[in-house]
């Protein structure tokens, strides 16, 4: 038992790499929308769960669900977008974020 | 009426403001490194010289394995001529991010076959199901040659982006190579005898550091630097009696009360500081070595 617990702590090296199930978030963006994406390392994609935006200052902007298909659209012109975005989904039980610096969001918008 | 000048003083402002100038331009001009974690850090710093400016963009006191970065850390990320990752799973924040890919070296790669598997057991959490975390061990820089290996890869890639003199960044890898050679040699000497000690450390940081030197050393999973509570000392107290383990390597200092309790145990404490970040006295080779010394030491009869 406690050869087991001390092998499991062994073994779960804290820094590790990609771990069978890590919800993975990715957001781009475009002019007019920022587009969220979320699923599982698995390829599963993330059927439920909440996205909140945050701004440079991690000021919350804005929150919204996840549609079925593991995706969210935040329309552009509805956020400050000045100092950057960080996008965080949670689905309860994974978490993850994707952060859009100010020098992403003018890259895409060929500015 | 016309002012007669000193023909000097013209000259000697002109002269400083060239120097001026000069400065100012090699300032501008000067590469940015960012490197996820001290030893990339403290190598590339070894092998630029004045050619660049090294950035570890970490705050102290935070794990750069677990560091979640604001957005303006990024933007400076993005904005350098380099950025060194570690590999081997290590600083995930790299996957969260757009980096741009022709300033990413992962220094690595290459290395893949001798990384360390990990493995959990069992567990189930929210709507995964029962499952295991699958992973690598990430503190690769524990074992000196790998540190050589990913040393040779930021002089490389600095060579190749032309960010120092070709010569020069030679020239210093020669001397840091030797330098972790000696550093391999003498941790070796100082651990020859400590594979028959069973060792417990109260995280798990050291599994290439066991493998390259023989070492026994089982992992608990304590955060670093705090005060075990009473279960988690009967855990030790229990583990120390299966495997008959006397010593306990700390990551850091967890002050007087925690050590008084594991000496208790009959366990003698050594901090071994894994040097992600940079350690409270000295270089990467300086606190390795100090730390290999202490732990041979607690390891002699």
């Amino acid at each position: 038992m406690i050869r087991a617990a001390a092998l499991a702590a062994l073994l779960s090296a804290a820094p590790i790499g990609a771990a069978a199930h890590q919800l993975v978030v990715f957001a781009s963006v475009d002019c007019e929308t920022v587009l969220v994406e979320a699923k599982f390392s698995s390829g599963r994609v993330a059927q439920q769960g909440e996205v909140r935006v945050l701004d440079g200052q991690n000021t919350l902007l804005t929150t919204l669900p996840l549609a079925e298909d593991g995706t969210a659209r935040i329309p552009l012109e509805s956020l400050d977008y000045s100092g950057g975005l960080m996008i965080e989904v949670d689905t309860g039980g994974h978490d993850n974020y994707w952060i859009l610096t100010p020098e992403d969001i003018a890259r895409k918008c060929g500015s | 009426m016309r002012k007669l000048i000193p023909t000097t003083t013209p000259r000697l402002l002109l002269a400083a403001f060239l120097l001026l100038a000069a400065g100012a331009a090699m300032a501008q001009e000067r590469a940015r490194i960012v490197a996820v974690n001290y030893p990339l850090a403290y190598f590339a710093e070894r092998l630029a010289g004045d050619a660049a400016e090294v950035i570890y963009p970490v705050p102290e006191s935070v794990d750069p394995s677990f560091w979640r970065p604001a957005i303006a850390d990024i933007s400076t990320v993005q904005s350098a001529d380099l950025i060194l990752l570690n590999g081997a799973g290590f600083a995930t924040w790299v996957d969260r991010v757009s980096l741009p890919r022709s300033k990413l070296v992962n220094s690595s790669d290459g290395l893949s076959d001798r990384f360390i598997s990990t493995q959990s057991i069992t567990h189930s959490h929210g709507d995964g199901g029962e499952h295991s975390h699958e992973g690598t061990a990430a503190y690769t820089w524990l074992d000196p040659d790998l540190a050589i290996a990913q040393a040779e890869a930021v002089a490389r890639a600095m060579t190749a982006r032309g960010l120092a003199p070709a010569d020069a960044v030679q020239d210093r890898l020669d001397a840091l190579r030797s330098e972790l050679e000696t550093l391999d040699a003498a941790a070796g000497d100082a651990l020859a005898d400590a594979g028959t000690v069973p060792m417990i450390a109260t995280h798990p940081r050291y599994q290439y550091l066991a493998r390259a030197y023989g070492l026994d050393i089982a992992a608990l999973d304590w955060d670093a630097g705090a005060t075990p509570d009473a279960d988690q000392l009967q855990a030790l107290s229990d583990l120390a009696a299966e495997r008959g383990a006397r010593i306990l390597i700390w990551e850091a200092d967890p002050g007087a009360e925690a050590m008084t309790a594991t000496d208790e145990l009959g366990l003698t404490s050594v901090v071994f500081p894994p040097l992600a970040t940079p350690p409270e006295d000295g270089s990467y080779l300086e606190a390795f070595r100090a730390a290999v010394t202490a732990l041979g030491t607690a390891a002699t009869p």
